[in-house]
């Protein structure tokens, strides 16, 4: 029993180890990605088609939703208390700061996270990882830096247009409820707006995108022989991907109020 | 150092292990350069795995692997490509790469290595490959498209389009058609005459006895014998002889004894 439990942590403490390497050296293959001659720009464009362009439609969709809701709730509520324009600030805190970068890191997780840690799995059991290395391609470099910059550069992208979308598609739904004019919707929306703002709503995005993507091509490559661990990576890309971005949103949104 | 100090491949008490299994156990094993070296052994004996870490695909656990003299997993990136450029390998289940046309897959390997090659030039090469192995038509075709022994082929010419010194393969016959056997066949032994090292895993009557020098025969992940092929064909060892007789019988249709077949 006690042989057991030392067992356990001894493998935890290994595998931690392994996947803390294996992120240093994606990190470090990652700022070398211009200057490698063998790099995947093509992946990378793919990466980003996949991730970015093919999610917009829902992402769209969310972000409209989550902005007519929060004006719907709050045009309704905060009056009551005299505070009609805490609208503004709530807008921007639960669309920019919150909600925003976490809604789309579950798109992208759901997505982006299962099709990359399917796809590498696929790969390491039909023996093209190993075929690549044959020939002289680096695999961390070739497929796994262009998925990992598509992602991170995707989800910062996604959430700065689920940002825009949000606060675009409340405006619409003020329209329907106490109509006000463009120019004033804005001016008091970036009144109450401020850096820190922007900066934790692009912080968190370049952080979750990074965990996303770590968390999938690390789980694709854990892959070794059997097609029937292809699904079950595929499920802890997501379940990992899921608790590493809230486990990061709560450390950075602590940051800022401590 | 002499040319036949440094072109040599040569494992020094590799050990792989893979999860609870021992695939090669304290292999030290030495493939002399420009010959052709076969490695036998019944099914599950870690061939495919001494091939993998011979050609440094597949890092060993412990022990060295010396590629030219240098330890594999010293080497400096240059050094390495350098060796990538000079090689060949040919997976046993083909392992094209999926997500790329033939053609893709075949110049994928030229446009890694030469880079400053024109478009035109690649398309040369390889057309004159998949040519020679009546594959032209698949040129924009992806794998999956193809059947299991035109896998096998594009496999073996991606392989081989870089024109390597060292060969690996891993049993490329089997489900191959008689006629494109053949041309392949031809192809190993013309590269056998120019000098290319081949290091081939097998179970093929056909090909040991187009192209054996040298015979490596392993049972449960233990090198057993490594010698010249008259000389494994004539070993005391009466297991080398037994597994030798087994291998090449299950794909031999000959009426003589299966070990002369390793005469020379």
């Amino acid at each position: 029993m006690i042989a057991k439990l030392g067992k356990n942590v001894s493998d935890a403490f290994s595998n931690f180890l392994y996947a803390t390497g294996f992120l240093l050296n994606l990190i470090k293959e990652s700022a070398l990605f211009l200057r490698r001659r063998q790099v995947g720009f093509r992946v990378l464009v793919m990466q980003l088609l996949f991730t970015a362009v093919e999610a917009m439609g829902i992402i769209a969709l969310i972000s409209l939703g989550l902005g007519a809701v929060i004006v719907v709730q709050g045009i309704s509520i905060l009056p009551r208390f005299g505070q009609g324009k805490l609208i503004y600030t709530i807008l921007l805190i639960v669309i920019t700061r919150e909600l925003g970068p976490l809604l789309t890191a579950f798109v992208i997780i759901a997505r982006s996270g299962t099709a990359i840690a399917t796809e590498l799995g696929n790969m390491v059991i039909s023996h093209e990882i190993e075929a690549y290395v044959s020939v002289g391609i680096n695999p961390i470099s070739y497929l796994a830096v262009p998925r990992f910059l598509g992602v991170t550069l995707s989800m910062v992208l996604l959430t700065v247009y689920f940002n825009l979308f949000g606060l675009f598609g409340s405006f619409v739904v003020t329209q329907f409820i106490n109509p006000i004019q463009l120019q004033d919707y804005f001016q008091n929306l970036l009144g109450a707006m401020s850096v820190v703002d922007i900066a934790s709503s692009l912080i968190k995005s370049l952080v979750f995108g990074a965990l996303i993507s770590f968390t999938a091509i690390y789980q694709g490559f854990k892959v070794r022989v059997s097609s029937t661990e292809i699904p079950q990576v595929a499920i802890k890309a997501v379940g990992q991907g899921f608790v590493l971005c809230i486990l990061a949103d709560a450390v950075i949104t602590l940051i800022y109020y401590v | 150092m002499s040319s036949e100090t440094e072109s040599f491949i040569e494992l020094q008490s590799v050990t792989v292990r893979a999860q609870e299994h021992i695939s090669l156990d304290r292999v030290s094993v030495r493939f002399p350069p420009n010959r052709s070296t076969l490695i036998m052994g019944p099914s599950g004996s870690g061939k495919s795995m001494l091939l993998k870490v011979a050609a440094a695909i597949f890092p060993p656990d412990s022990g060295r692997v010396l590629l030219h003299g240098n330890n594999a997993q010293r080497m400096s990136q240059s050094e390495m490509m350098a060796f990538r450029r000079s090689s060949g390998f040919m997976f046993q289940d083909a392992a094209l790469w999926e997500n790329k046309t033939i053609f893709e897959n075949l110049a994928l390997p030229i446009q890694l290595h030469f880079p400053g090659r024109s478009r035109k030039q690649i398309e040369e090469r390889v057309g004159e490959l998949l040519e020679r192995m009546n594959l032209l038509d698949s040129l924009t075709l992806r794998p999956a498209e193809l059947s299991e022994g035109e896998q096998k082929i594009a496999s073996f010419l991606r392989a081989i389009v870089l024109n390597p010194s060292i060969l690996f393969l891993d049993e490329p016959t089997p489900s191959i058609d008689h006629q494109l056997l053949e041309r392949m066949l031809g192809m190993i032994r013309n590269m056998k005459d120019n000098g290319c090292t081949i290091i081939a895993v097998t179970h093929d009557a056909h090909l040991t006895a187009a192209i054996a020098n040298h015979i490596v025969v392993v049972k449960e992940g233990r090198v057993l014998e490594a010698a010249d092929a008259a000389r494994v064909r004539h070993s005391s060892d009466r297991e080398v002889i037994q597994i030798i007789s087994e291998v090449l019988s299950e794909a031999a249709t000959y009426d003589t004894d299966i070990l002369d077949l390793l005469e020379e």
